[in-house]
């Protein structure tokens, strides 16, 4: 596997590095007997900023799995709190002789920021409404798993585009391994170019969309980050861009349904889809470790 | 060069007593010892430049620049004169600061200081200012610059209450609302997921602005225009008699949102960087005659200050020593006369102050460049406390090489 410094988003991805995250991916989900001595001594820290339970989760057991050490860093009574300057800290982070930082954080652009000041490696684990690359590579590993190839399927992502880094990286991920890559919001909840972002289709009518996909992610509603006077209210969301019986008749027999997770039941999915046969979220959070084992291996793993 | 007196020819500026005496066609006459000399061979000498809008953080922000630092960088830049902005801490809201401001400048540098007074106490947005005693006291507009006055009721009566009096309106365009937006809302604020401010924060307040100066009659003037839908609001204002102008700065016209592309915080600016085909609107506006005055909107912040993340960085750049040589770099089609006059007669007409032309009788505030004089910008070189540009390592063809004011050289 090819070394990476850092991890801050798939903008500049191309194909064969989704590929090669993929491919390792998939390795160590078949099992890789020597993966605990790969990452062995090595310290991760995570920097969450923004609450999160399954990533945090997810890249503390990648990290285990590899033989690195996991070492929260308590953002609520941090020193940057106390008016330390973010170069500061970071330094200070790697002095304490951290490999890996995996940060998590409300605005756009915090892993870059974070980045120029770290001697070590930033692993974005999500940055406002901008990227989630792991969650983009878990998601295009799972997609592949299911269709083993990616070229000429067709992929319709639904819900708050604007505001999702799930989106943004899932989207490019997918789109880069060949599917066609559709979003669908509100209009003012779309990228306003066509193609969107550079090469997604998009729409604001799902059920025309739901009888050519072959997969459905939904995007959560995020309650929490919604500005009432920027958004329509969730129940808009739900109604026009969420799942329920009428829509799961519209996708054809074969098509799967992802969604990041944590899941809002009965907002954007009915009850009964999160583990109808045909979801995946479980697959995807099982595949979520996998793939956060690729990308550690990438950044701090071979010779230190 | 003199747009006022239609001339473009090469003379010899006689100056006595700080005013301009006589402009001769012959050549210098021979050696007065009574009598200093000055070559400006090779140089254009046009009427002394003015900026109508620059900050000069004090007080309260003096770490970002103080009177005698943003002067310095004023004449550096090639200017004989700015127009201050009242959004400092306190703000510039009542008579007795227009007056101290006015004489801490005139102490700390020779660039002729001109102090715009708040429209609102604080900048509140509501609660009226005394208008009135600051005209007396020497304030030369009014502003709530930084942001837009938040009540039409009190912008609406400010300018009915001194509407007999000539000091113009100067207006932020920028809707409150969309205040938490970061950069432009567009393509590469889609990119970037990043929290956007739309033209239309902008335009739908110039053409409230434009309203209330139909409605009152007052001068009024936007300052720093981005968005190209806000021409149009210009262009109805003239073309229905109102007493509207508009300025643009350079990093408007050159610089657009693809800048912010890997989140450079320090390209943060308000109004900001919008897209190639607003800037190109802008560079038409000028050339149209719609926008007829340049400001740098020089806002000098501490280098830290302008570090990411984007939330933390403050807007703004440090403007007064590139705007010249940006603004001949972006518009190198325009008219010398007109580029002449949106730097120096037209910013004198709508402030109401002496200059602005080299007419015998005038104060003789004189800027001299050199049209073809490649040079680089370097901000460790800045006079100015603030080193933050978007023009770092470009190179422009017009050098400011001579700033006189009132008769004295001061670079």
């Amino acid at each position: 596997m090819t070394r990476t410094r850092h991890l801050l988003d798939l903008d500049g991805a191309d194909r064969s590095t989704i590929e090669r995250f993929v491919a390792r991916a998939a390795e160590f989900k078949r099992g890789v007997p020597s993966a605990a001595r790969l990452l062995h001594g090595r310290i991760v820290v995570g920097m969450f900023f923004e609450a999160s339970t399954r990533t945090a989760l997810s890249f503390a057991a990648a990290a285990f799995r590899l033989g690195a050490h996991w070492l929260d860093f308590k953002t609520e009574s941090s020193s940057l709190g106390k008016g330390e300057s973010l170069a500061d800290t970071m330094r200070t982070v790697r002095a304490i002789g951290a490999d890996a930082v995996v940060v998590r954080h409300s605005e756009s652009g915090f892993a870059h920021a974070l980045a120029p000041h770290f001697g070590g490696s930033i692993i974005n684990a999500g940055d406002g409404c901008h990227a989630h690359p792991t969650q983009g590579l878990l998601d295009a590993f799972t997609l592949q798993e299911e269709f083993a190839t990616l070229d000429g399927r067709r992929l319709t992502i639904s819900g708050d585009i604007k505001h999702s880094r799930v989106a943004r990286s899932s989207a490019r991920a997918s789109s880069l391994l060949g599917a066609h890559v559709t979003l669908c919001a509100p209009p003012s909840l779309l990228p306003r170019d066509r193609p969107a972002w550079g090469f997604a289709a998009a729409s604001s009518d799902l059920d025309a969309e739901l009888p050519s996909s072959d997969a459905l992610m939904l995007l959560r509603v995020q309650k929490e980050r919604i500005d009432a006077a920027g958004s329509p209210p969730s129940s808009d969301l739900a109604s026009g861009f969420g799942l329920d019986a009428r829509r799961y008749a519209l996708l054809p027999a074969h098509a799967i349904i992802m969604h990041p997770g944590p899941v809002n039941r009965g907002v954007e999915i009915a009850q009964a889809f999160v583990t109808d046969p045909r979801s995946r979220i479980e697959r995807q959070v099982e595949n979520g470790t996998f793939t956060r084992m690729a990308v550690l291996e990438a950044c701090i793993g071979g010779p230190s | 060069m003199d747009p006022t007196l239609d001339l473009d020819a090469i003379r010899t500026i006689v100056v006595r007593n700080g005013v301009i005496a006589a402009l001769r066609d012959d050549a210098p006459v021979a050696a007065d010892p009574e009598v200093e000399r000055v070559d400006c061979a090779g140089m254009v000498l046009c009427p002394g430049f003015i900026d109508p809008h620059v900050h000069l953080r004090e007080p309260g922000d003096a770490h970002k620049e103080t009177l005698a630092s943003g002067l310095a960088a004023a004449a550096a830049g090639g200017f004989t004169a700015v127009a201050a902005m009242p959004n400092t801490r306190p703000a510039i809201d009542d008579a007795a600061s227009i007056r101290r401001i006015a004489r801490d400048a005139a102490a700390a540098g020779r660039v002729r200081t001109y102090v715009i007074g708040a429209v609102t106490r604080g900048r509140d947005g509501t609660t009226i200012a005394e208008l009135r005693s600051m005209a007396s006291a020497g304030a030369v507009a009014f502003s709530d610059d930084g942001s837009s006055t938040a009540s039409l009721k009190a912008l609406y009566n400010a300018a009915l209450s001194i509407a007999d009096l000539p000091q113009p309106f100067l207006s932020h365009c920028e809707d409150r609302s969309f205040g938490d937006g970061l950069m432009h809302d567009g393509a590469v604020a889609d990119l970037l997921g990043v929290t956007a401010s739309p033209s239309i924060a902008e335009t739908a307040i110039a053409a409230r602005d434009a309203l209330v100066a139909r409605a009152t009659g007052k001068a009024w003037h936007l300052c720093h225009v981005s968005a190209a839908e806000t021409i149009d609001v210009i262009r109805w204002a003239q073309g229905h008699g109102v007493r509207l102008t508009a300025e643009v700065t350079p990093h408007h016209l050159l610089c657009t949102d693809q800048a912010l592309l890997g989140y450079d915080a320090r390209m943060r600016v308000n109004p900001p960087l919008r897209s190639e085909s607003d800037a190109a609107a802008m560079r038409r506006a000028v050339a149209d005659g719609i926008i007829t005055i340049f400001a740098s909107d020089h806002a000098p912040h501490t280098t830290e200050e302008k570090e990411p993340p984007l939330s933390h960085a403050c807007a703004g750049f440090s403007g007064l020593e590139t705007a010249i040589g940006a603004t001949f770099h972006a518009l190198p089609d325009v008219a010398l006369a007109v580029m002449v006059a949106n730097f120096s007669t037209n910013v004198a007409a709508l402030l109401g102050v002496a200059g602005g032309t080299l007419k015998v009788g005038s104060p003789a505030d004189i800027t001299g460049l050199y049209l073809d004089r490649p040079w680089t910008v370097e901000p460790h070189r800045f006079k100015s406390l603030g080193r933050v540009t978007p023009f770092a390592g470009m190179k422009f063809a017009v050098q400011p090489a001579l700033a006189v004011v009132g008769g004295e050289i001061v670079v």
